[in-house]
């Protein structure tokens, strides 16, 4: 993943001041990275949920993981059960194991489509205005006016029940989890293309892209050169929070007959289950560890995004 | 700026709010109701809302009240009609209502027989689009005022469940407020009574509507009856069971139902009182007898039996029920028609594995899941979103996995699942082999529908009630002789007839006997609340503190 | 401007119609309003094709469409089910204010959701408040203090809210501030409601019955706006002009105020454009948890009902809600940024 991003444009100035050293752009960031203690903290941390869900799945099989046992009804944690038990008596350890790695995948991939969305959207809006930002603006207006909900409410009735099981790392889920990343992503970048152009707005006026247009660079250099990487930041928190959104939201999405069905695991739909009054007040082990695994997701991301930032960002030399 | 002195604002209104805002009325005293649902209306004509029938026996006075031994109490008539007393005439026809001569509306004029007739008028008026015109339109030939005390309803044919309908449904609205908005807009369906119902029958008045909010009660001090025993009632509409159950053990509110079992602990601690009362519902798996929507080993009798027992259901009762109920052997639980000699089926692995062998399903190729002649055991279980049936479908899928057969578990959302035939709904369309769901009859009235060949949903017959094709001639003819048998041994030996014939086909199996829940401040005695009118004596509840 | 102004608005014009054309398909297609009608049992067939005609409900989509925009009073509809439109239709369509009748209280639909714009509006308004504020101050001492122990412990709270679905952090404030406050002797906060029913809605009830839920609300939601104003804080803080201001001598603060803050103004003023319309809409599982009788509430139960003629009139608000406010977003870039030209 880390190459992948790396390989991204550098930011406006970092080729101006490419001459100076004979490091390339990219190693320098890389080093820059590595040396962000913040960045690696986070880094280190999401290897270990990924490792989390991927060998916690070697010691236990997903068998294991949906196995009910009624008398063993809300059990709180002890050696056999290091997490406790849920309302039909399931390892609530085992199951945030495979509930991890279905959320992570919908965190993830509806994040990245939130994002590609939202900046495309809101940089060509922004740059080229006139009739493309008036089309573009005006259905980023209906889609804030249409709510998810509804829009859940009728992909629930045609696609219920209705699309063939995909098997993905060796499980099979169920058709319709494609149906609702694909909703999550394409209901949440609305915001993020909002804030992509106003940054647009701001620095297509400023003096460096007024000068790389006068130099004759193109409309799709300046945009991936000189006003995405300006905009990093804000990315990454439309990216941070949306992960958090995507894995919360596919609880309530599968709710309606989507998505993750039992007796599938999700970290969404463990905490759905505890929504009880009693479980809430007696049993806080069942929502207490899916809560944190999506904190510690969230604050790794966080954490790895900032170092990004830092690292693409040249003017900040003085990191940690 | 302005956001911090706003803040200031309200830590200083909240302060306040926490010296005055714990301190009750003093000197009155009030009971609190949470409905789950905010009422339709309050007018009975327009909606079969179960919160509003409940609400209604606080304000409108039925003919009678069915209390909590299901036994018929009279209200505004003077006695139960029965043959011995003459009321039902000999060809079971007609039954005739006696007023009491000291009824009256609470603005002091008299209820009356025309107040029934106009009742029975709105009903089946064109002009008016009730919830539901049943049974009045089809099964009720005419009502008549014989004179002020005096109403006689005739039926079209000898009509059994006459004592849960004939005016127990609807209770009478008044004819004096009504009848001049009828007459002048040829519709009550938009009468602003509907919403303020200043002239009522019963022990309470409502006396302002907050929407989405609550209704305050207030005692109706010119109620004809016993007036109540506390000063008013407020019902608040709180969507969600937590908060619900959160209100009952802070002591917020008084009264709540429709409580998941699992929830029950939390209030038993607090010394709130739980009352599980019959209302002849039961959860069941209705059993798709379709041959060309359902798997073809659905219409062998001794698969379906295989299903039933390879589900422990007292189990499940037990630890996920917490012990509040039981496995129920028929579909008429807790009633006289359930048949005396029924029990449920037991859980049988061993014997489940025994007449599937025996019915030629067999696992052939070795996949876990038994098949014959190239069909695999896959079966549908279909509900929709209740947590408990969630959780009992993941239960049934892994213990049927165990003899062979797979159990795929869909829910949808409740719209969706109860749609009719023309909105293609599942179950309606039959994309199931189980559908589970909790019904009853006219309770305490044992009469359904939803099992005669004449309601199986077609292109022909879309809004037909009985999606899972179930058709037996002999229970046909028994249903319908039972729905024109008003002595009630005669009746109750019909139903278990019925019951016997249907345990035989399994066409229906219980889960659960799923009595209505209510949880009630131990501050409040004589609460008797029943299955078929829950507060029909709430003008007797006594508060104390 | 004048003629950016007049032609935005002209453009709300085709989008509030496609928009309406598309939500209102959307609620057709979600289900049958008539399957269960809120009570236990789906209603007697012949009943559910009465009401179907009497409501309506048994015409062509387009048809439907129609009368909800224009109206029926021009054509005749069949109410009795002979077979024959004979009876005028009384519909004046929302384009004569006529947003329908509601199928669950058979009140206007227009009336059912004005009522609720108060109710909504003191909880959304005083969290939205709470959630400026304190995004606003935490994002700023985030930022000055980058990646130290302050920010970090920041971060990590705001994130715990975050990370928790509203519903577990509304009961378990109920369960802790209402029910274990109460039981230990505590001053404690109501569970429910806008206020006791016993009291009537005064202000000091309305704050106390408040506090609860606008809590819940801001602390999941104050991430979103703490985060963005750390970062774009950072990203002012660090750059050139502002380095250059800093070269020249200016005060630390100086700079804050005039420079940096402006500049960062442009993504905040984007977000808070784009939650004002959410104002209106409520906060639905909030509400419903703590049975606030506003919009996210009306909303939640008239779609569980299907409630069309509602749905829409709730709907078409927040669309207009969100041209108006986008607009006036798009406005306040100019003001912030002269340089901002909309070509």
């Amino acid at each position: 993943m880390t190459t992948a991003e790396l390989s991204a444009p550098p930011s406006s100035l970092a080729h101006l001041h490419a001459a100076r050293p004979m490091r390339s752009p990219t190693r320098i960031a890389l080093g820059r990275f590595l040396r962000h203690r913040a960045a690696m903290v986070g880094m280190i941390i999401l290897i270990g949920i990924i490792l989390y869900v991927v060998v916690g799945s070697l010691i236990f099989s997903e068998a294991e993981a949906n196995y009910n046992d009624t008398s063993l009804r809300l059990q709180p944690p002890s050696a056999l059960h290091p997490f406790g038990t849920d309302r039909v008596g399931r390892d609530i350890l085992a199951r945030t194991i495979y509930g991890g790695q279905i959320s992570l995948i919908i965190g993830f991939v509806s994040m990245l489509i939130e994002i590609s969305l939202g900046t495309a959207a809101g940089a060509i809006a922004g740059y080229y205005g006139g009739l493309i930002d008036t089309v573009l603006m005006r259905f980023t207006e209906a889609m804030l006016s249409i709510p998810s909900l509804v829009l859940l409410l009728v992909m629930a009735k045609f696609f219920g029940g209705k699309i063939a099981d995909i098997e993905l790392f060796g499980r099979t889920f169920s058709g319709s989890v494609l149906v609702i990343i694909l909703i999550l992503g394409l209901t949440s970048w609305m915001e993020l293309s909002r804030i992509v152009r106003s940054n647009v707005l701001v620095l297509k006026e400023s003096d460096f892209v007024l000068a790389a247009r006068a130099m004759g660079a193109s409309d799709k250099r300046i945009i991936l050169a000189h006003l995405l990487p300006n905009s990093m930041a804000t990315i990454i928190v439309a990216a941070t929070l949306g992960v958090a959104t995507a894995i919360l939201s596919e609880a309530y999405v599968s709710f309606l007959g989507l998505g993750v069905q039992a007796p599938t695991a999700s970290w969404g739909n463990i905490l759905t289950e505890a929504q009880e009054f009693q479980i809430i007040k007696d049993a806080p082990w069942y929502w207490l560890f899916p809560s944190l695994l999506i904190l510690l997701t969230v604050l790794s991301i966080n954490y790895v995004g900032d170092g990004l930032r830092d690292a693409l960002d040249p003017r900040t030399d003085k990191r940690v | 700026m302005l956001g911090k002195r706003f803040c200031l604002v309200w830590v200083v209104l909240a302060a306040l709010g926490g010296i005055f805002g714990p301190v009750t009325a003093q000197g009155r005293s009030i009971i609190t109701i949470d409905f789950q649902q905010e009422l339709d209306t309050l007018n009975p004509l327009y909606t079969g809302m179960w919160f509003m029938t409940t609400a209604a026996d606080m304000y409108l006075s039925p003919p009678w009240y069915i209390d909590d031994t299901l036994t018929p109490v009279p209200a505004l008539v003077t006695e139960i009609p029965s043959a011995a007393n003459g009321l039902i005439s000999e060809d079971n026809r007609s039954i005739t209502l006696k007023l009491r001569d000291d009824i009256v509306w609470s603005d002091g004029e008299p209820i009356t027989a025309d107040d029934f007739v106009f009742t029975y008028e709105m009903l089946v008026s064109p002009n008016n689009a009730p919830d539901t015109r049943y049974p009045y339109d089809e099964k009720i030939e005419s009502v008549v005022a014989a004179d002020e005390r005096t109403v006689v309803v005739t039926y079209t044919e000898p009509f059994a469940p006459w004592l849960t309908n004939t005016f127990h449904d609807f209770p009478p609205i008044p004819a004096h407020i009504l009848r001049p908005v009828f007459e002048a807009e040829g519709t009550i369906d938009n009468a602003a009574w509907n919403r303020a119902a200043d002239v009522v029958s019963g022990p309470f008045k409502p006396v302002e509507w907050v929407a989405g909010s609550h209704i305050a009660f207030e005692r109706n001090e010119n109620y004809w009856g016993e007036p109540a025993k506390f000063d008013g009632v407020f019902m608040r509409f709180v969507p969600e069971d937590a908060t619900v159950v959160a209100s009952l053990v802070s002591g917020d509110t008084d009264v709540g139902t429709f409580i998941a079992y699992s929830d029950t602990p939390a209030l038993e601690d607090a010394g709130v009182n739980i009352e599980l009362v019959n209302s002849g519902y039961n959860e069941g798996w209705f059993l798709n007898f379709d041959p060309e929507t359902a798997n073809p080993a659905m219409l062998d009798v001794n698969v379906r039996k295989a299903i039933v027992l390879a589900f422990d259901r007292d189990k499940f009762n037990q630890d996920i029920n917490l012990g509040k109920t039981y496995t129920p052997a028929s579909f008429w639980e807790g009633t006289p028609y359930k048949d005396p000699d029924s029990a449920p089926l037991p859980y049988d692995p061993d014997m489940a594995n025994q007449l599937l062998d025996e019915a030629g399903w067999v696992d052939s190729n070795g996949d876990g899941v038994r098949d014959k002649d190239g069909v695999e055991l896959v079966l549908r279980h279909i509900t929709n979103q209740r947590q408990i049936r969630k959780d009992l479908q993941v239960i049934a899928q892994q213990q049927l996995a165990e003899v062979g057969i797979k159990l795929e578990i869909e829910n949808y959302d409740s719209n969706i699942f109860f749609g009719g035939y023309a909105d293609d709904a599942p179950m309606a369309k039959g994309r199931f082999d189980i559908a589970e769901l909790s019904d009853v009859g006219d309770f305490p009235d044992p009469n359904v529908s939803r099992f005669l060949c004449s309601q199986i949903p077609s292109e022909d017959n879309p809004s037909g009630y009985n999606d899972q094709h179930y058709c037996n001639e002999q229970v046909d003819a028994l249903f319908t002789e039972q729905a024109q048998t008003v002595d009630f041994d005669k009746r109750v030996e019909l139903f278990h007839e019925i019951d016997r014939l249907m345990n035989a086909d399994i066409a229906w199996a219980g889960i659960w006997y799923d009595p209505d829940l209510w949880a009630i401040n131990s501050r409040i005695s004589n609460t008797r609340v029943s299955g078929a009118d829950p507060l029909w004596n709430i003008a007797g509840w006594e508060v104390s503190g | 401007m004048t003629g950016y102004v007049l032609r935005r608005l002209l453009q709300a014009i085709p989008l509030l119609i496609i928009v309406s054309v598309v939500i209102f398909v959307l609620l057709q297609s979600a289900g049958d309003p008539l399957a269960i009608m809120g009570g236990r049992v789906p209603p007697r067939p012949d009943d559910r094709e009465r009401l179907r005609r009497q409501l309506g409900l048994d015409q062509p989509m387009l048809t439907q469409y129609l009368y909800w925009l224009i109206g029926n009073d021009w054509t005749l509809v069949d109410r009795d089910g002979d077979g024959t439109a004979d009876t005028p239709g009384v519909r004046r369509g929302v384009l004569r204010g006529d947003f329908g009748q509601s199928i669950v209280t058979n009140q206007p639909a227009i009336d059912i959701v004005l009522s609720r714009i108060p109710n909504t509006l003191i909880l959304s308004v005083s969290s939205q408040m709470v959630i400026i504020v304190a995004g606003l101050g935490l994002g700023l001492l985030s930022a000055l203090r980058q990646y130290s122990r302050l920010d970090n412990a920041l971060t990590t709270l705001t994130f715990i809210g975050f990370s928790m679905p509203i519903f577990l952090i509304a009961v378990g404030f109920m369960y802790i501030f209402a029910v274990k406050f109460r039981e230990w002797g505590l001053p404690y906060f109501p569970t429910s409601g806008m206020f006791d029913p016993r009291e009537g809605p005064t202000v000091a009830q309305v704050a106390w019955h408040l506090i609860l839920p606008m809590m819940s609300i801001a602390i999941i939601s104050v991430a979103r706006y703490s985060r963005y104003i750390r970062s774009t804080m950072l990203e002012t803080i660090n750059s050139d002009y502002i380095r250059t201001a800093r070269a020249k001598g200016l005060s630390e603060r100086g700079i804050l105020y005039h420079h940096a803050f402006k500049n960062a103004a442009l993504p905040i003023v984007t977000l808070i454009g784009l939650d004002l319309p959410g104002l209106l809409a409520g906060a639905v599982v909030t509400e419903s948890i703590f049975a606030w009788p506003g919009m996210g509430l009306l909303f939640l139960e008239h779609l569980s009902r299907l409630d069309y003629a509602v749905l829409m009139a709730i709907l078409l608000m927040i669309t207009v809600a969100v041209i108006v406010f986008q607009l006036l977003t798009d406005l306040t870039y100019t003001w912030l940024d002269p340089r901002i030209r909309y070509a």
